[in-house]
């Protein structure tokens, strides 16, 4: 239990609006995107600033209380579940975007602010922030920053430890430290690198300098239908093959095919195997003859028909699709879980096959709409929670799919992060001493690992109430 | 010497010589192991020693760094020079850390891939050197860096234990990206034995123009709008008043780019002509490594490299010395070769709080062991530094890889 004079100390730090700890509101913070464990903090702080966040951490730090930070809770591995800290702090009221430097292509942004944000903020200037995971309306920059987010336009730009330049880091004494800067090349060991997708246990970042991108002069997108996942997945091997970096090369079977035509109505092929969404950019001198060696690819791995986008409005309509493609799955099955792996990209077609053979064995029906280009798969586990033999099933397949990757010579998450959901998986990846390695440089940041506890590393893992899932958000 | 001989063999053992020195510190014994293995015993051995260790690939950049505070056991891994596995499908490649590049990209070109990166010297540069002194050249300015490429490291750390971080595919969170951390370390972290790379495609077609502005500050701005043009840079340096810029891709986007650029830079006055890619790009890449008193490289935003410039153009007329610089603009990477070493600690003196005000820095990326003795080679790392002291602490308590070489004496 939380002290009063604590709490009290905290509201006078975050105002009375910037602290929850009332029953029914804390709901909302008992999970994030992952549902299939869940646990109330105590108390939910909101700091303004992050200057804040050193307050309250050096508030925390003189009761040696351990704390797990918040962004949007769009976070899919369970990162943000408070599991023994009974402190939640939520960066989501630190939005302001500080500096957008177009001339050097960088912006520094509060960890509050949303992805989305900050290219909304840039596009006057021709420019972009690259990393765009599919929950980019709504995730923040903070929580990017913490899981190494990636999403579908990573496969040419690089994840977000290749868009972060520098951060500020709420060490969980309380002091703000700043790691690399605007300038790049400072010497030194490089933590920015180390602490991009420490997913919340070095502290809290609070601020992120992130580099920009060019907005391509030119884009194409391009809707390839395949009779088959096979025939698809040998596709996108021809294409990565053939020398071209598209932009996106993503896969949904057809499970996902059907649900997101009957959720979203924009004539996708219900009958095909597969559908490709192809996205080249780049100069508009060069677009036209990649298209065409694409589309000669496609031809010859038996593709049924290829759409191209006519205009922004098409080129919109299929990108919904895709990132809106798990939100559409809500009508398939009261609820899912999106599992999250890596396989070497030519392996794509084993571990398709694999995770068709494991949905067989567990009596579930699984769909896939994933990042086939970086062999970056998203299988979704359909259910009903109400049934727990069927959710003992659900989590039996998903570490299965998940052993197959290790064993294909992948890894365990590519953008999603380790969280609660995959510690008992570290030890498929990783072995003691490189655990241990890990564990010391923890201690570097966080000695008494107050900081988002019990998260990532096998023996910190701790017994989480384990309830049935609820129907799950769209995200 | 016979605890050496007793894991690598008599043959692979010898005692340290003036040619083995670093930055004037002769090792007492140069040891070549032929196995991870035996990797692991060295380490062991030396640390149960407590000698201090320092790994050596083909010996290339052992000038960049500052000088050891000890060296006992010059580690040469040159031995360890296999390609383990090239997936030309997957585009990734798992090297040992003492292959040389050029055998790298033999494997490659085979499948008409590459590792883009193009270090100073990499003829003589092998897998761990680039990844210890975290090198570049002008490719980074389209292809990225060491830290942008490479997916997963092998350490042998210093309790001996070989450490995996990272792993062998293009995406991957799963625990702490630890081969960050080992990117430009020298060595101090502990002896990279394997590295994997994401590797690209070749482009098919390349072509470079070199623009002659007639002074400095124009040169920084035709370079500032090469790198804002429809076709971006393949790469773009700026020596003197001269803009280089590759273009490379397909044949159409090649074109376009080249004939933009040339517009771009007749319409300032600029003269235009086109050079040899390669070679360009090569000359461009080894600057920083050809014999100079010292090469300070001084980094900035790409938007103050002009300003960046004339300060060092200043202090070394101030110092009576000669000065040749290129810069890498879309990075604001400025290097600088002081033809004398008496006047480099002045120059640094001058030219670091100047840099520092920017926001950047100014390291002596090489100079001979004299002039290192006389300054700070590394600056100011910056308020990360007692994290820095502590990461190496926990990795390293002994302090037995190459201790003295890095930042803050690290």
């Amino acid at each position: 239990m939380l002290s009063g004079a604590l709490v009290t100390a905290l509201r006078a730090v975050v105002g009375d609006d910037g602290v929850i700890d009332g029953a029914a509101a804390l709901l909302v913070y008992e999970c994030d995107g992952y549902t299939l464990e869940r646990a109330a903090p105590e108390l939910v702080v909101l700091p303004r600033a992050p200057a804040e966040v050193g307050a309250v951490l050096r508030l925390l730090a003189a009761g040696g209380i351990p704390f797990v930070p918040r962004g949007a809770g769009t976070g899919l591995s369970g990162g943000t579940l408070p599991v023994g800290a009974p402190v939640m702090v939520c960066t989501s009221r630190m939005q302001r975007i500080e500096a957008i430097d177009a001339t050097n292509r960088r912006v520094t942004v509060e960890a509050g602010v949303v992805n989305q944000w900050v290219t909304n903020a840039v596009r006057a200037h021709g420019l972009h922030y690259a990393p765009d995971p599919s929950s980019q309306p709504a995730c923040t920059i903070g929580g990017n920053v913490a899981e190494n987010s990636g999403g579908p336009h990573t496969l040419k730009y690089g994840v977000t430890t290749n868009h972060v330049l520098g951060v500020e880091l709420a060490l969980p004494t309380g002091d703000l430290v700043q790691l690399g800067g605007a300038v790049e090349d400072r010497p030194g060991y490089d933590l920015v690198g180390l602490a991009v997708g420490a997913e919340g246990t070095f502290g809290i970042v609070t601020r992120a300098t992130l580099r920009l991108v060019r907005t391509p002069e030119g884009t194409r997108t391009l809707l390839a239908v395949f009779d088959s996942v096979e025939a698809a997945s040998e596709a996108v091997s021809g294409i990565i093959a053939d020398g071209i970096v598209p932009a996106a090369l993503e896969m949904m079977d057809r499970l996902m095919i059907g649900a997101v035509e009957v959720a979203y109505r924009v004539g996708l092929p219900v009958d095909a195997g597969a559908v490709l969404l192809i996205e080249l950019d780049g100069p508009a001198a060069g677009l036209e003859p990649q298209v065409a060696r694409v589309e000669r690819v496609c031809r010859a791995h038996g593709v049924r028909e290829i759409r191209v986008a006519r205009d922004e409005a098409e080129r919109a309509a299929l990108w919904k699709c895709r990132k809106r493609a798990f939100g559409a799955v809500g009508r398939l099955a009261p609820n899912y879980c999106t599992q999250d792996g890596v396989v070497p990209r030519t392996r794509v077609p084993e571990i398709l096959r694999r995770i068709a053979a494991a949905g067989e064995r567990h009596r579930l029906r699984i769909g896939n709409v994933f990042h086939a280009g970086d062999g970056n798969i998203h299988p979704i586990l359909l259910f009903d929670a109400r049934d727990p033999d069927e959710v003992r099933r659900v989590l039996a397949a998903g570490r299965e799919i998940l052993e197959a990757c290790v064993e294909l010579g992948g890894s365990l998450t590519g953008e999603h992060g380790i969280g609660v959901e995959k510690i008992a998986e570290m030890p498929l990846l990783f072995g003691p001493d490189d655990l241990r390695a890990m564990t010391a440089i923890r201690a570097v940041f966080d000695p008494a690992g107050r900081a988002n506890p019990h998260k990532i590393f096998p023996d910190a893992k701790v017994c989480v109430e384990t309830r049935a899932p609820r129907r799950q958000a769209a995200l | 010497m016979t605890p050496w001989a007793e894991i690598v063999g008599a043959a692979h053992v010898r005692p340290g010589g003036a040619a083995d020195a670093v930055d004037g510190v002769v090792p007492r014994a140069v040891v070549r192991p032929g196995t991870v293995d035996e990797v692991r015993a060295c380490v062991r051995a030396a640390a149960g020693a407590g000698a201090a260790l320092l790994a050596r690939g083909l010996g290339a950049h052992l000038d960049v760094g500052a000088p050891p505070a000890r060296l006992d056991v010059l580690l040469d891994v040159a031995r360890l020079a296999r390609v383990l596995d090239h997936r030309a499908g997957d585009m990734t490649v798992t090297v040992e850390a003492g292959c040389p590049l050029p055998a790298l990209a033999d494997v490659l070109a085979g499948a008409g891939q590459w590792l883009p990166l193009d270090p100073p010297r990499a003829g003589r540069t092998t897998v761990g050197g680039l990844v210890a002194a975290g090198l570049f050249g002008p490719l980074r300015a389209s292809q990225g860096r060491v830290r942008d490429l490479l997916l997963g490291v092998r350490v042998v750390g210093a309790d001996g234990a070989l450490v995996a971080g990272g792993g062998r595919v293009v995406k991957n969170v799963a625990g702490y990206d630890l081969p960050k951390l080992h990117v430009g370390a020298l060595g101090t972290l502990g002896v990279l034995v394997e590295a994997t790379f994401k590797v690209r495609p070749r482009p098919p077609c390349g072509r470079a123009l070199v623009a002659a502005c007639g002074d400095v500050g124009a040169a920084a701005d035709l370079a500032l709008a090469a790198r804002d043009a429809a076709v971006e840079p393949f790469w773009l340096v700026l020596e003197g008043e001269r803009v280089s810029v590759g273009f490379a891709g397909v044949a159409e986007e090649v074109a376009a780019g080249a004939a933009a650029m040339r517009a771009l830079a007749e319409r300032r006055g600029a003269r235009v002509a086109d050079v040899d890619p390669v070679a360009a790009r090569g000359r461009a890449a080894d600057m920083p490594g050809e014999p100079a008193a010292a090469v300070l490289r001084a980094g900035v935003l790409p938007g103050d490299v002009g300003a960046a410039l004339r300060d060092i153009d200043a202090a070394a007329r101030a110092a009576g010395t000669a000065v040749r610089t290129l810069a890498h603009v879309a990075c604001g990477v400025v290097y600088a070769a002081v033809a004398a070493e008496a006047p480099v600690p002045r120059l640094v003196a001058h030219l670091r709080p100047r840099m520092e005000a920017r926001g950047g820095s100014l390291v002596v990326e090489r100079a001979a062991p004299g002039v290192k003795r006389a300054l700070d080679v590394w600056g100011d790392p910056g308020p990360g530094l007692p994290l820095m002291r502590g990461v190496k602490a926990a990795l390293d308590p002994g302090a037995l890889f190459a201790p003295g070489r890095f930042v803050g004496g690290l």
